[in-house]
């Protein structure tokens, strides 16, 4: 008995971590990212919750992949300004809309809900000054 | 040996409990789809005067019927982007404003007598109507 509950610990364990993000952190990291450029603008992407860890669907954005939404990890994406949807899809779709201007940054939380087979992902614009705090100790993916 | 069936190893109550969770749990999955904004058509021209400008004197919950109202704050900076029929269309950089369903929204005031008609989607180009009218208290700036 002592031998199986062992067991069940270890594999819990395991997926509870499989699917978590394991580059470096962005405290770490992001002072080497390059400045944004001059007729651009930066949106960061970050799942800080572990919750869910083994569900890590692509996100897209206007219809392409830019990377993944692994639990504690982030990644982001320069564009031109102009207005972008963000989608990322489980058993079901969720769409964000969001504008973006010449210089400007943007934090794009991917959160987690329960589903009916598999948990939600969805994406959610937060202010800047959330986003900052809570992208720092998620890990680098390098998106797409 | 024969197997027992289910029937026999459970009761009939136990069954139908175990059935109506199930239903419970399929309804469940089925509602986490189902709040939608009510987005509407619309025309919307850019400001091209002078913008005109607000405080916003209050917080303000307006609700749209999603289950998920929007909330304003007191203190923030409005300017005119545009008009349609609906009202004037005022955006901010003091927070971020989104409607929020089963998806979100990035969106913009839109205010007609004084009073909160709805949101503009300018990614969707699309209304969303509050579910009534909601005054608000301004102060004018330039």
């Amino acid at each position: 008995m002592k031998k199986m509950l062992s067991l069940f610990a270890l594999v819990t364990v395991a997926a509870l971590f499989t699917g978590c993000a394991s580059g470096p952190k962005y405290s770490a990291i992001h002072s080497t990212f390059p400045p944004i450029a001059q007729d651009s603008g930066r949106i960061y992407f970050y799942r800080d919750s572990m919750l869910g860890a083994a569900i890590s669907p692509p996100v897209k954005l206007n219809g392409n992949p830019v990377g993944t939404a692994q639990a504690q990890g982030f990644f982001y994406v320069d564009r031109p300004p102009g207005n972008y949807t963000v989608e990322t899809s489980t058993e079901v779709t969720r769409r964000l809309s969001l504008m973006l201007d010449s210089n400007q940054t943007r934090y794009v939380k991917l959160n987690i809900s329960m589903g009916f087979f598999v948990g939600h992902v969805y994406p959610e614009l937060v202010e800047n000054a959330i986003g900052e705090k809570e992208i720092i100790d998620c890990k680098y993916t390098g998106g797409k | 040996m024969k197997r027992k069936s289910i029937g026999e190893t459970m009761p009939n109550k136990t069954i139908g409990l175990l059935g109506l969770a199930l239903a419970g749990m399929f309804l469940a999955g089925c509602m986490f789809d189902v709040s939608h904004a009510n987005l509407q058509p619309v025309s919307f021209a850019a400001a091209t005067g002078p913008a005109q400008s607000f405080v916003l004197n209050q917080n303000v919950e307006a609700k749209l019927g999603t289950g998920f109202p929007t909330r304003l704050n007191v203190l923030t900076r409005w300017h005119q982007v545009g008009t349609t029929e609906y009202g004037d269309v005022f955006a901010t950089k003091d927070q971020i404003v989104t409607v929020e369903a089963s998806n979100i929204y990035e969106a913009q005031l839109v205010i007609s007598n004084r009073c909160i008609t709805g949101f503009y989607l300018p990614v969707d180009m699309k209304f969303v109507p509050a579910a009534h009218p909601i005054p608000i208290e301004t102060k004018s700036v330039n």
